[in-house]
């Protein structure tokens, strides 16, 4: 572990100041866009990739900084969603508050789920955080009713239509939900840069590096990883809040279900776990891709897509174990140095 | 309740999980000398009951005879992932220690590729071998067994038992273990340890070959049916006890009777969560399983 | 309409830009040079081409390939100066997110004239919003969720049936039999897959069974991908329904058939399947023929179609069927024929690939004959909310190893007498 904590922090100053403000480039540039082109369809394709990156953001927010691999997230999106639909189709609570809410509910229930199974290592974790999804998922999926709230099992809920409202999360064209995930992208990135240099981040860092070292020095992992897992959690039931207003419909299958969950680790692990902007790396690489190979091969060769991201895993595994970040990263300052010798 | 109602769920039960417990071994005996954990257990049995079916269907062999090539078949793909797949991550961390989480992404992709492979090659039709002749159900008082089904849950217990006398008493047996007590020790003491890795690696996937061959005359083969096997799977596994062999036997024999029973009561589904729910229990209060060293 | 044109040239030369930074620039001048060759109308699909539902996804398109080949090869749209059918394909991977991003991409990238899809009503719901949005035409193929047409929409239609429709049939099927017969079971057992599809099924056949006065004794969800019935099969045992209604896809139904058979569990009044795997030809290949003996099926298609009608496209369809997929023209290959043939139908009349135009010749399609009837309906026509009210299902029962339909009786084919109560498997020769 102590080898692996070299190059990073030989790249850490270059990150550290050059950091934000490339940051602050990539998130103008990104809200430039729609003035470049409205189209809609590749406005749609954006917001897909800003959603994929976010769901990544808040998966590695715990799990690339604690180094514990879930795939269960799906349940905390799941839940977002639904509780931010049922409080407006219920009450007419405006889903902007509904999704605070759920996301509240998300981060209570990681504290429960999390509590007991932190302890657990490696594999042991990740085959609990898929077996708590799944219950979720099958117990939703076949309950009508629950607290006098119609959850309507495996159909799903539809969010109805009351027309264009900023108070109801109903917006016309596609535009206002581009710059409504982009902002949701930017803080959560935000949040993790914020993290990466606070007290929570040193210590996820020692707790990973060394979990009895880091008790010994009197950091208690329990508290530090709980609070890591609340927010990301509270982050991801975010995300499936905005996944349910955009499509206005959500359902147990997809928003609860591992596929969610492995793609949003994948991403991560992909652009690189345990950076502020390896997520977002990720979703830029993934996204397309299985866009491209949907739309031009998979009519023709069924699941081709799926083979190609299994293989981008196997190569990244091997070969770019922190993520393609790091090795771009390196490229750009390769780049730098021989422009500027020192 | 229905004492012979009862009596005919255990039945059934033992039969299913001495089926689920002879597919989890690979499993187990993977994770217990690799600490890998094999995401993609369940593709293997999907390719070993597509083999058996095409065995079948273009060459006429009979599926239990089959079994002649799905073995050796399965035994040189697993060797193959490990040695070109799998071997490249051991060989890049130091000390062969291979981090746990890595080896579970690695074997996810495997996963992808291989169910999405089988998608591409074969279709997405369900296909399945039908007997020529006809197996009689075994009439165990009022309670009709089936053969197939029986022939495979038995076959589960006589594997388990051979594995076991194989790893103590063989040579390779105890390279083997050695291996999984202590790789450095083991590989001073001139072990090849990568290639008993591959052995270990094919092994574990050429007892799912006879497993595919086993279970096609009543499992069709489908693209996404690993999945369902490869989740049961790592139930038995972790409720028996990680690296276990017995203890993937009894695993699956509790589960087994725990769904069959618990089905008369509550509905499949709620079995299904319960067993889950199981599932978690045993990894929070017993993470080494039933017959695992604590 | 020029307005319209006016556009869709907009959104080309958008498409320049942006298809640039994405890939799209490919299919774009595919199309172009494409639109030079021939005058050519594109029609989208979208469809579960991977996934769990793969399976189905890929005969419907099949469906709409071999449509779409006989409608060139028989002169193309006639009122369009033979202008060439083209059909392009997404896939929804079953997931409502992706079925909408491909809606995206074929509405504004290929520049569908209509679209038609996509069997998971998950993915139909959002999907079809993203269709009447953009005011473009969808043809519901296969999706039977209640709601698609219940909502005001204009752009929307729908060949099949609704999902009560199909245990409405189920039932009256029990009925009419029992009426033929006086013979009529009091009980019944409903065992189902835990989704959408299976649990909405399972809440109509209860709402139906109660009006008629019947008992439902076993209402067992199980989830999908199962590996094993026997405890289910136990509780069919124990709970002893008169007769089993049962929606399960592929897989899980042919393991069920084969441990009812395994397991010589006698239900009096029947095996009453709503579509799933029994309508899908794969499972009987994959099944043993004993084990499907006497089982009812209902399917939005009837099964012996090729034996009553005499329309050749269809015959040539289900030839052609054999061919590429190696068996029969199933219900989805006929839904995909038959969502095509309405689209060919509404460009005839409207004489153009405008939108709205299509859109107004499909709100007053009225098809009475012709291989858009693959399905077995008598007609085909839309009612203010896009419903065809004509759509009915049919049951067929395998007897002596064929499947005859039987339900409505006036489809059922001379000479083709019921079994019911059907033989117990002692009863059953070669057992």
């Amino acid at each position: 572990m102590t080898v692996s904590t070299i190059p990073l922090d030989r790249t850490a100053p270059v990150g550290f100041s050059k950091g934000p403000a490339l940051a602050l480039i990539v998130l103008l540039l990104a809200a430039g866009l729609p003035l470049v082109t409205q189209d809609s369809f590749f406005i749609h394709s954006a917001i897909m990739v800003l959603f994929f990156a976010y769901m990544a953001t808040a998966w590695n927010f715990l799990c690339g900084y604690v180094g514990q691999l879930s795939l269960g997230h799906a349940m905390f999106s799941g839940m977002g969603g639904y509780v931010s639909v049922l409080l407006f189709t219920t009450f007419g609570l405006s889903p902007w508050l509904g999704m605070i809410v759920g996301g509240l509910a998300a981060a209570a229930l990681s504290v429960v789920i999390g509590y007991p199974t932190f302890r657990l290592k490696g594999p042991y974790f990740t085959l609990t955080t898929i077996a708590f999804a799944e219950i979720v998922r099958i117990w939703v999926e076949n309950t009508d009713t629950f607290l006098g709230f119609h959850i309507k099992g495996a159909e799903g809920l539809v969010v109805p239509m009351v027309g264009e409202s900023f108070a109801a999360f109903q917006f016309g064209g596609k535009i206002p939900y581009y710059y409504i995930i982009l902002g949701m992208l930017a803080l959560a990135i935000l949040a993790t840069l914020i993290m990466e240099r606070s007290k929570l981040g040193y210590c996820l860092k020692a707790i990973r590096g060394d979990r009895d070292a880091a008790e010994a020095l009197g950091i208690s992992p329990t508290r530090y990883t709980l609070t890591a897992f609340a927010i990301s959690a509270f982050m991801t039931a975010l995300g499936g809040s905005f996944y349910a207003q955009f499509f206005r419909y959500i359902n147990p299958e997809r928003n609860m279900g591992t596929e969610l969950s492995i793609d949003m680790a994948l991403m991560s692990i992909i652009g690189g776990q345990g950076t502020a902007f390896g997520p977002l790396i990720g979703a830029l690489i993934l996204t397309p891709l299985a866009e491209v190979t949907r739309g031009y091969l998979g009519g023709t060769f069924l699941g081709l897509h799926l083979v190609i991201y299994g293989i981008v895993l196997m190569l990244a595994v091997l070969y770019f174990p922190k993520g393609v970040l790091e090795p771009l990263k390196n490229l750009a300052v390769g780049l730098f140095r021989r422009r500027n010798p020192a | 309740m229905d004492p012979f109602i009862l009596s005919f769920a255990v039945v059934n039960g033992l039969l299913q999980g001495g089926i689920y417990g002879g597919i989890a071994l690979g499993l187990s005996l993977i994770f217990g000398v690799l600490r890998v954990v094999n995401f993609a257990h369940g593709s293997f049995l999907m390719l070993s009951l597509y083999l058996s079916f095409w065995c079948w269907n273009l060459l006429g062999i009979d599926p239990y005879l089959s079994a002649i090539v799905t073995v050796p078949a399965m035994f040189a793909l697993g060797y193959f992932v490990q040695s070109v797949i799998i071997s490249p991550l051991i060989r890049r961390e130091r000390a062969l220690v291979v981090e746990p989480l890595s080896a579970l992404l690695l074997t996810c992709g495997v996963f992808l590729v291989l169910d999405n492979v089988a998608l591409m090659a074969f279709g997405p039709d369900v296909r399945s071998v039908q007997l020529s002749y006809y197996l009689p159900s075994l009439m165990l008082g009022p309670i009709p067994v089936n053969i197939p089904r029986l022939i495979a849950a038995l076959a589960a217990i006589l594997v388990a038992v051979g594995v076991s006398f194989w790893l103590r008493h063989s040579h390779a047996g105890r390279a083997i273990r050695a291996t999984a007590q202590n790789r450095d020790a083991a590989a001073m003491s001139g072990i090849d340890v990568p290639k008993v890795y591959a052995v270990t690696f094919g092994l574990g996937c050429a007892i799912l070959g006879l497993f595919g061959a086993l279970i096609s005359p009543f499992i069709p083969a489908t693209p996404t049916i690993g999945l369902a096997f490869g989740i049961k799977s790592f139930i038995v596994v972790v409720l028996g006890g990680m690296g276990s062999i017995p203890g993937s036997i009894i695993g699956g024999l509790v589960i087994g009777v725990f769904e069959a029973v618990a089905s008369q009561f509550v509905t499949a589904t709620s079995a299904a969560i319960f067993s889950l729910g199981l599932f978690i229990l045993v990894l929070l209060v017993r993470p080494a399983g039933i017959m695992g060293k604590a | 309409m020029s307005n319209h044109r006016l556009q869709r040239t907009t959104a080309n030369k958008s498409n320049l830009l942006t298809g640039a930074l994405t890939f799209g620039a490919l299919t774009f001048y595919a199309s172009f040079a494409f639109a030079q060759a021939a005058p050519t109308v594109t029609i989208g699909c979208v469809l579960p081409l991977s996934g769990g539902s793969a399976s189905v996804g890929s005969q419907t398109k099949v469906g709409a390939e071999i449509a779409v080949d006989q409608i060139n090869r028989e002169g193309g749209i006639k009122s369009m100066g033979g202008a060439k059918l083209n059909v392009v394909f997404g896939d929804s991977q079953s997931k409502a997110d992706i079925g909408v991003t491909e809606t995206e991409r074929l509405v504004t990238r290929e520049n569908v004239a209509a679209l038609c899809g996509a069997f998971n009503s998950a993915v139909t719901f959002p999907a079809t919003e993203v269709a009447e949005r953009y005011k473009t035409p969808w043809v519901v193929v296969g999706a039977v969720k209640d709601e698609i047409t219940e909502r005001n929409f204009k752009y929307v239609f729908r060949i099949n049936n609704k999902a009560n429709y199909d245990a409405r049939e189920q039932v009256d099927a029990i009925d009419l039999l029992s009426k033929e017969t006086g013979k009529k079971p009091k009980t019944l057992g409903v065992i189902y897959e835990g989704t959408d599809w299976g649990r909405s099924h399972a809440a109509n056949i209860k709402k139906f069974a109660s009006e008629r006065g019947y008992s439902v004794v076993l209402d067992e969800a199980a989830p999908p991908n199962q590996v094993d019935f026997s405890n289910q099969l136990l509780k069919v045992r124990s709970t002893k329904p008169e007769a089993l209604i049962v929606a399960f896809y592929t897989p899980d139904h042919l393991i069920l058939s084969r441990q009812l058979m395994e397991q010589r569990l006698d239900v009096p009044f029947g095996i009453h399947s709503v579509g799933g795997g029994t309508e899908d030809p794969a499972f009987y290949k994959a099944v043993p023929p004993r084990a499907v003996g006497y089982y009812f099926v209902q399917e939005d298609f009837q099964i012996d179609i090729t034996e009553v009608t005499k329309d050749p496209m269809i015959l040539e369809a289900d030839k052609r069927s054999k061919e590429v997929l190696g068996y029969p023209m199933s219900a989805y290959t006929a839904q995909g024929l038959s969502g095509v043939y309405v689209i060919k139908d509404a460009l005839e009349r409207a004489g153009s690939a405008d939108r709205t135009k299509l859109r107004d010749a499909l709100a007053a399609t009225d098809i009475k004959s012709g291989p858009a009837l693959a399905t077995g309906y008598q007609q085909i026509k839309f009612d203010e909310q896009g419903q065809n009210t004509h759509a009915h299902g049919a049951i067929s029962q395998n007897i002596e190893g064929k499947r005859r339909t039987v339900w409505p009786a006036e489809n059922r084919a001379p000479g083709v007498k019921p079994s019911w109560p059907v033989p117990t498997w002692s009863e059953r020769p070669n057992s």
